[in-house]
């Protein structure tokens, strides 16, 4: 860590050694970017002009001549292509020609940065690590990301980025939809047939098989899709290809499963796939009459119904391997459980054991998820905390479950404080300025809709093949029903500046917070009907964007930001908490956090979570059983989940309970930290500075004797 | 009235089974060299109090949550007006588990015959044998009292359990056997793995608990998990 190349200062070029050969007119060699090196010619730059950009030929010619003028005038031997362009852009600039120059400019990044990248840890994402496979995503993401902001969005929405008044999260991955979530039952159905695939393979007849395709499908998606790719029900989808094995043979894929997926860090940008599983004790009811499909893609002759106890053995399996963790004990990161709790689990044989079961894990490891699905409710969940509420287009699509496949489209998060710094107090100033703010957001979704509609209209020859192939006779992106996510950070922060409290200081901050959501929902659905979109509220899970949109706010609004950052100012370690969310160091319980953060949760309709802290406390399994059965029963919150943290020793191996400074067996320094980030356990070695000061904050339900104030 | 030093509302960690609120009562006539809550026995008057009338007043929002109240320390026995203190938990709806170290028979007893408690965790240190047991304890201990206060627990009738925090340096296998050995039937047990952090005796601050792997295969071995 910590050391920079130093850049060559003296470049011992090549093209010295023939620079006499040539005489043209300008004794001038020019490095082009197709890797040659050609000699000077004026021409191109009028060929260029005319080809990019509005401009004229006798204006495009006269630009060539001052540039040659200029090159003329530095005396140089060689020249490379984007200097040149630079040039041209300064003389167009000159011109008052402002949208040539746009239209000329050059995508890429300065030498300096280029060697920054290569040798320092992006930190923006933890999930993606530090490699050549990672630097190679991060300089693509670079280029798309000017290019996004330059070309697929108008200007009033790329400033708003810009400035931080709202957030477009993953613009390096302008050209793809940002989640998905998606039925085993395509693959099982269909085998894995995918758009310029080497080769194609039938369905399945085997469960190790089945896996194999599962990982190359979810393989496939991640390089379709920025972010999450989630999967439903999947021990249940799992279940006819089980009836053979033994209980040890059932252990065995679950871990194959689990490891898979917690090893795919090999994959683009050396990123592991973001992956989900969902989970059910019972048969949801909206799948037990339906038809299973089995070994071949052969439909069983049964319907899922009947596959209860085969499901229930996978489940079982599943929470033993992440119960045992990997290799060395640590609990596995990806893919993430969550578990659905329902009505109908309560009257499913043999639920308290399993609910036992996934609490020991949640304890132990803190791996398991707890969804709640009061009611007739039924959601497909993803991501840090997103999820997809099944509507009766939904359900009937249920009947045929690989059709089930569900996508954010993007996200879009509002930087709340700023609204209200800029509110100066005012009521009807603030609620006004969310609502012109959402309105921006929808217009950059509606911008990136465009922009991927005609991606992928361009259809199975085009850059999204895999999205438009069509084995069902659907596409297989349905842009028609993608969500469009609208998420915030830093209510707390809105909030304090507003009325002068945070959210966990009073009954009166706590309604004007939900006030605040409740409107930004019924905008929300207005623009719905208004656009024929769906935009839904999202908990923005922030990794980056609360530190963003702190920094962002010290720089513009230092005054009121000063008072209400978080963290600490003298190391930079400052973020806003992240969307509707308490204080993180808020004394309050987990009882009251989970009740009052759940207030907002029905508000928000595409996902929401609250995190209870542990610390290094090692709860009671049923301690933990009988709190998430009471949050089901006494709550409207959407889902929970347990964060212990833990140490592991780089020196011994051994993982610890707790965050310490050193391994508490070898006693070596040389250790790195495990907790969950946003929605997702990771290491400490690899997280940006906002983060590392919330975590410093986080209340952890810790016994502490308090003392006597002097 | 003692004076409550410390107070946690919701505890996943007290009480197998149960979402619960803990307090704790200051002073102790043990000084387990491991012990973590130390501020209870040395710094107590410079600890914030805590009124019992405000805790249960604070307490009743969360009732349809709380399972009950655990009373730790310290060692809680020592408080003379503990019966008062847990009838006056039990009147506000919560039923009471007792943490102790069992060195106060005649006190459990009256807990008992007032059917004070739903149940009971004690700390019983070490196997039953003197020179460990005062290593352990940190003083000498008259193990015939922590005799008695074992047979009253085990007769009581109520749930309880019997708790031992391990370290390699103070428990051997043996001892630990030995430990189960005395317990024997009938009774949850339960081991806790010595923790590094900020113990009674700086010097211990060096020493390890057992390694995960160790501590798995102990529990496993004696039938404890």
């Amino acid at each position: 860590m910590g050391v920079v190349m130093p850049l060559p200062t003296e470049r011992k070029s090549k093209i010295k050694s023939f620079s006499k050969a040539d005489s043209t007119d300008l004794a001038l060699f020019v490095r082009t970017s197709e890797e040659d090196i050609t000699g000077w010619n004026r021409q191109r730059i009028v060929d260029a002009l005319l080809r990019e950009t509005f401009v004229d030929p006798d204006t495009a010619d006269r630009i060539s001549l001052d540039v040659e003028k200029t090159i003329q005038n530095g005396a140089v031997k060689t020249v490379t292509g984007p200097l040149i362009r630079e040039l041209v852009n300064a003389k167009l600039l000159e011109l008052g020609l402002e949208d040539a120059r746009r239209m000329h400019t050059r995508l890429g990044m300065p030498l300096y940065d280029v060697n920054q990248l290569l040798v320092q840890h992006n930190k923006e994402n933890a999930n993606v690590p530090h490699g050549p496979e990672a630097t190679n995503l991060t300089l693509a993401e670079g280029i798309k990301k000017e290019y996004a902001l330059l070309h697929v969005f108008s200007d009033d929405v790329a400033d708003a980025h810009l400035k931080g008044d709202l957030h477009l999260h993953d613009l390096g991955f302008i050209d793809r939809p940002y989640c998905s979530g998606q039925s085993l039952e395509y693959i099982k159905k269909f085998g894995l047939n995918l758009p310029h695939g080497l080769s194609m393979a039938k369905p399945a007849k085997h469960a190790e098989v089945l896996l194999a395709h599962m990982v190359k499908f979810a393989a496939a998606l991640q390089s379709h899709f920025a972010g999450a790719i989630g999967w439903d029900a999947i021990n249940l989808f799992y279940a006819p290809y089980l009836e053979e094995l033994s209980d040890r043979d059932v252990k065995q894929l679950a871990q194959m499963l689990i490891f898979e997926f917690s090893q795919q860090a090999v994959a683009r940008g050396g990123q592991a796939i973001f992956s989900d599983i969902n989970i059910y004790w019972e048969v949801p009811k909206h799948f037990e009459n339906v038809p299973a499909i089995g070994p071949g893609g052969e439909y069983t002759g049964k319907t899922y119904g009947e596959y209860e106890k085969q499901a229930q053995r996978f489940a079982w399996a599943l929470f033993e391997v992440y119960k045992e963790g990997d290799a060395l004990g640590k609990p596995f990161f990806f893919p993430k459980p969550l578990v659905h709790i329902t009505e109908k689990l309560f009257k499913t044989e043999g639920h308290m054991d399993f609910l036992n079961h996934i609490c020991d894990v949640a304890a132990d490891k803190g791996n398991t998820y707890f969804v709640f699905d009061r009611g007739e409710t039924a959601k497909i969940s993803e991501c840090c905390r997103l999820s997809f509420k099944l509507e009766a287009s939904d359900l009937e699509d249920a009947k045929t479950p690989w059709r089930m496949r569900y996508s954010a489209l993007q996200n879009v998060t509002i930087n709340l404080p700023r609204l209200a710094y800029r509110a100066e107090g005012d009521d009807t100033q603030i609620f006004s300025l969310i609502t012109e703010q959402i309105k921006l957001a929808v217009k950059a979704h509606a911008q990136k809709k465009d922009f991927i509609g005609k991606l992928l209209a361009m259809g199975e020859g085009g850059p999204l093949s895999l999205l438009a192939m069509k084995l069902d006779g659907e596409e297989y992106l349905r842009l028609e029903r993608c969500s469009y996510l609208i998420g915030m950070v830093g209510l707390n922060e809105m909030v304090k500046v507003h009325i002068g409290q945070e959210l966990h200081e009073s009954d009166e901050a706590m309604k004007f917070g939900l006030k605040i959501i409740a409107h930004m929902n019924i905008v929300c659905n207005k623009m719905n009907e208004k656009n024929g979109m769906k935009f839904v509220l999202e908990q923005t899970p922030a990794e980056s964007t609360a530190y963003r949109f702190a920094k962002l706010d010290m720089a513009h609004f230092p005054k009121m930001a000063k008072k209400v950052v978080q963290g600490d100012l003298e190391k930079g370690e400052i973020y806003y908490t992240n969307s509707t969310l308490y204080h993180v160091g808020s004394t309050m319980n987990p009882i009251s956090r989970v009740e009052r953060e759940g207030l907002f949760h029905p508000l928000i309709e595409a996902g929401a979570i609250t995190h209870v802290w542990l610390g290094e406390a090692y709860p009671d399994k049923g301690a933990l059983t009988d709190f998430v059965i009471k949050t089901f029963r006494h709550t409207q919150n959407d889902q929970i989940a347990f964060s212990p943290e833990f140490t592991c020793c780089l020196d011994c191996g051994k993982t610890s309970r707790g965050l310490s400074q050193n391994c508490s067996y070898c006693k070596s320094e040389h250790v790195d930290g495990i907790t969950r980030i946003t929605g997702y356990f990771t290491k400490l070695s690899s997280w940006n500075k906002g983060k590392l000061g919330e975590l410093r904050e986080r209340y952890r339900n810790e016994k502490r004797f308090v003392e006597k104030a002097v | 009235m003692t004076k409550i030093k410390g107070f946690i509302e919701t505890s996943f960690i007290d009480w197998p089974g149960k979402v619960c609120a803990v307090i704790f009562l200051p002073g102790c006539n043990f000084r387990c060299p491991f012990c973590h809550n130390h501020p209870l026995l040395q710094n107590q008057d410079k600890l914030q109090s805590f009124l019992l009338s405000d805790i249960l007043a604070r307490l009743n929002k969360f009732k349809q949550w709380l399972d009950g109240i655990c009373v730790s320390g310290g060692e809680p026995t020592l408080a003379p007006d503990l019966p008062d203190i847990l009838l006056k938990i039990r009147s506000a709806g919560f039923k009471v588990k007792l943490d102790t170290n069992g060195s106060r028979p005649q006190v459990l007893a009256n807990l008992f015959d007032q059917e004070l408690l739903d149940m009971v965790a004690m700390d019983v240190k070490a196997p039953l044998e003197q020179a460990k047991y005062n290593q352990c304890a940190g003083v000498m201990v008259d193990l015939d009292l922590i005799r008695q206060s074992i047979a009253l627990i085990k007769n009581s009738g109520i749930d309880h359990e019997f708790r031992m925090t391990v370290l390699p340096k103070f428990h051997s296998r043996q001892d630990i056997m030995l430990w189960v050995d005395n317990l024997s039937s009938g009774s949850s047990l339960k081991l806790q793995n010595f923790n590094p952090d900020d113990p009674l005796d700086p010097t211990l601050h060096q020493e390890s608990g057992f390694s995960p792997e160790e501590f798995v295969e102990l529990t496993k071995s004696i039938g404890l998990c």
